[in-house]
């Protein structure tokens, strides 16, 4: 399991390119594509069976904490700023309840995992919010998260490396205190449950 | 047919016999759901000429259906291929001083909308003069029997309604992933790239659940679209689907058992070289019409044709009677409360359009 330990910040860097990000050297996180098998979705499986996809191989998580908030920075290599029908996009998974979520999957109808999704947006789409909060029951399987929980991400782009700083409550972390990662590749048109994901939970150590 | 456990299908039949392409169908339709920002180029209920490539282009060789209950992987059709929704160089021509070398044209964006829309190849047709021919074909949701949009959607946004058979879409849940657009394979699913979701026809359900027709029956001039449900064994709907067998599916084999039926077009007989008229062949191939339509085409054709001659020798017929409505309310079985009547207070529009996003899931 990698261990993420987590920086206590005198404000809320929400930049990527703060220099407060500095002081919190990034962890290279594994990353594996979602099963194929795993799809839910009849349609999913037999559309993506033998298209490649998931193949992000890590990203590069800081961690770091603001009074109640926490700040999740990300940086991989995807295909750069959306220039056809999907978007790059990133996610911080958290498991919820007492279940043996797994990462891989994306939780499960027992397991629930809540989601901060980050996507790239077009220039239209500025009125769609920067994050989405999902509870994710499966591959894809996403829905709104129940509850109005307060998220905020930006980015900046070099090429195809992003660098994204989503932020939320501190107590997505609940009593577990794990998080996973997920990165889709917007110009491979993988979406949902169609990514790369932590194969396996990091431990935030606050 | 009626899905399992449901109490009901909507169902609809076209006679493209009757249809002159007028598209007030699909303006009734527009002017009524996607005049929104990010609808511009949506058109739930379009009207194609065939042959052709169809909205969007050539949307039949893009996949999508069910084969052996195994979901058929589809093509999700993209904005290009859907094209429309332009801007005009209304500056540029009307204010721009150039009203004498330059003229009204869509705004090229680069994104290749210009080079395609709903009507691109109106009247264009097929055969060569003097057998050159064509058709209409209105298209919409099928609202499927086995959808397989519903199957494709991982978050479960869509569904299909018990009461009456109509798919729809909780927005609130969708999380635009478009697995519905690739899956669907009369690709009647759009998306709306400003709020990130997917959309389609919900054959006016604030209408029905007020007992008014859905728009593009009801704005019909030519009164060719039946509107009812489908296991009614008294409506016209049933009778032309399962007891005269003259209202066919639209592509049959892609196996999600559509709700919308078309009586297929008769034509004219072809000419000879020297004009004179070959009694044998239609004017449309029939194998043509087998394509869209299946092998049970020609028997329909056959039935049309026989009752027309039984109405020229003097007798009568009922199925021609039902086609040829005399009486515009009987195009739309429980349907035929005139929308005029009802509350279109802002509150209760703005409630309505509030439900059609939510997919109906809303309360009022």
């Amino acid at each position: 399991m990698t261990d993420l330990t987590a920086l206590e910040l005198g404000a809320e860097a929400l930049a990527p390119d703060d220099p407060a990000w500095a002081a919190a050297p990034p962890v290279t996180v594994p990353l594996v594509p979602v099963p194929v098998d795993a799809q839910r979705n009849a349609y999913v499986r037999a559309a993506w069976r033998d298209r490649p996809y998931g193949a992000t191989p890590s990203a590069s998580v800081s961690v770091a904490t603001h009074g109640d908030r926490l700040l999740m920075r990300l940086e991989w290599d995807g295909s750069g700023p959306i220039a056809g029908e999907f978007p790059d996009a990133c996610a911080v998974l958290f498991p919820q309840g007492d279940g043996p979520a797994d990462p891989v999957t994306m939780g499960d109808h027992t397991s629930p995992v809540l989601v901060w999704q980050w996507r790239d947006r077009l220039p239209i789409q500025k009125g769609m919010p920067a994050v989405r909060h999902l509870v994710s029951t499966g591959p894809g399987m996403f829905r709104p998260a129940p509850d109005g929980a307060s998220l905020d991400a930006a980015s900046s782009v070099d090429g195809i490396r992003w660098s994204v700083v989503l932020t939320g409550p501190r107590s997505a972390l609940g009593d577990r205190g794990r998080v996973a990662v997920a990165v889709w590749n917007g110009a491979n048109e993988e979406r949902a449950g169609i990514g790369a994901v932590s194969s396996e939970w990091s431990a935030v150590q606050a | 047919m009626t899905q399992q456990g449901a109490a009901g299908q909507l169902a609809m039949v076209f006679d493209l016999n009757k249809c002159m392409g007028c598209q007030t169908c699909s303006v009734a339709c527009k002017v009524l759901w996607t005049r929104e920002e990010g609808e511009e180029h949506q058109w739930w209920m379009s009207v194609n000429t065939q042959p052709g490539l169809g909205t969007p282009k050539a949307w039949e060789d893009m996949g999508g259906g069910w084969r052996d209950d195994t979901p058929v992987p589809g093509h999700q059709p993209t904005r290009a291929e859907f094209g429309g929704g332009w801007d005009f160089n209304y500056q540029e021509v009307l204010f721009g001083g150039r009203g004498r070398d330059a003229h009204l044209q869509p705004v090229d964006r680069g994104d290749g909308t210009t080079r395609w829309g709903m009507n691109w190849d109106e009247d264009q047709g097929g055969g060569t003069y003097p057998n050159s021919y064509y058709f209409y074909l209105p298209r919409l949701c099928n609202h499927c029997t086995r959808p397989v949009c519903v199957s494709a959607c991982p978050s479960g946004a869509m569904y299909k309604r018990h009461e009456d058979g109509i798919v729809l879409r909780d927005e609130s849940v969708c999380q635009g992933a478009r697995f519905c657009m690739e899956a669907c394979p009369y690709k009647k699913i759009s998306f709306n790239y400003v709020r990130g979701v997917s959309q389609h026809c919900i054959a006016c359900f604030p209408r029905l659940e007020e007992g008014v027709a859905p728009a593009c029956a009801r704005q019909c001039p030519g009164r060719l679209v039946f509107v009812g449900d489908a296991a009614d064994p008294a409506g016209p709907i049933h009778r032309l689907v399962h007891e005269w067998k003259v209202a066919l599916p639209l592509h049959e084999e892609y196996g999600t058992g559509p709700n919308i039926f078309y009586v297929p077009p008769l034509s004219p007989y072809r000419l000879h070289d020297d004009f004179s008229v070959d009694e044998e062949t239609p004017r449309i191939p029939p194998e043509y019409l087998e394509s869209l339509f299946g092998p049970r085409v020609h028997a329909a054709l056959d039935t049309l044709r026989d009752e027309m001659a039984t109405v020229r020798s003097g007798g009568t017929s009922e199925l021609l009677d039902t086609l040829i409505v005399y009486r515009w309310h009987d195009l739309f079985g429980p349907y035929t409360v005139d929308p005029a009547g009802l509350d279109r207070s802002p509150e209760r529009v703005a409630v309505q359009l509030g439900r059609t996003r939510a997919g109906a899931t809303e309360g009022e």
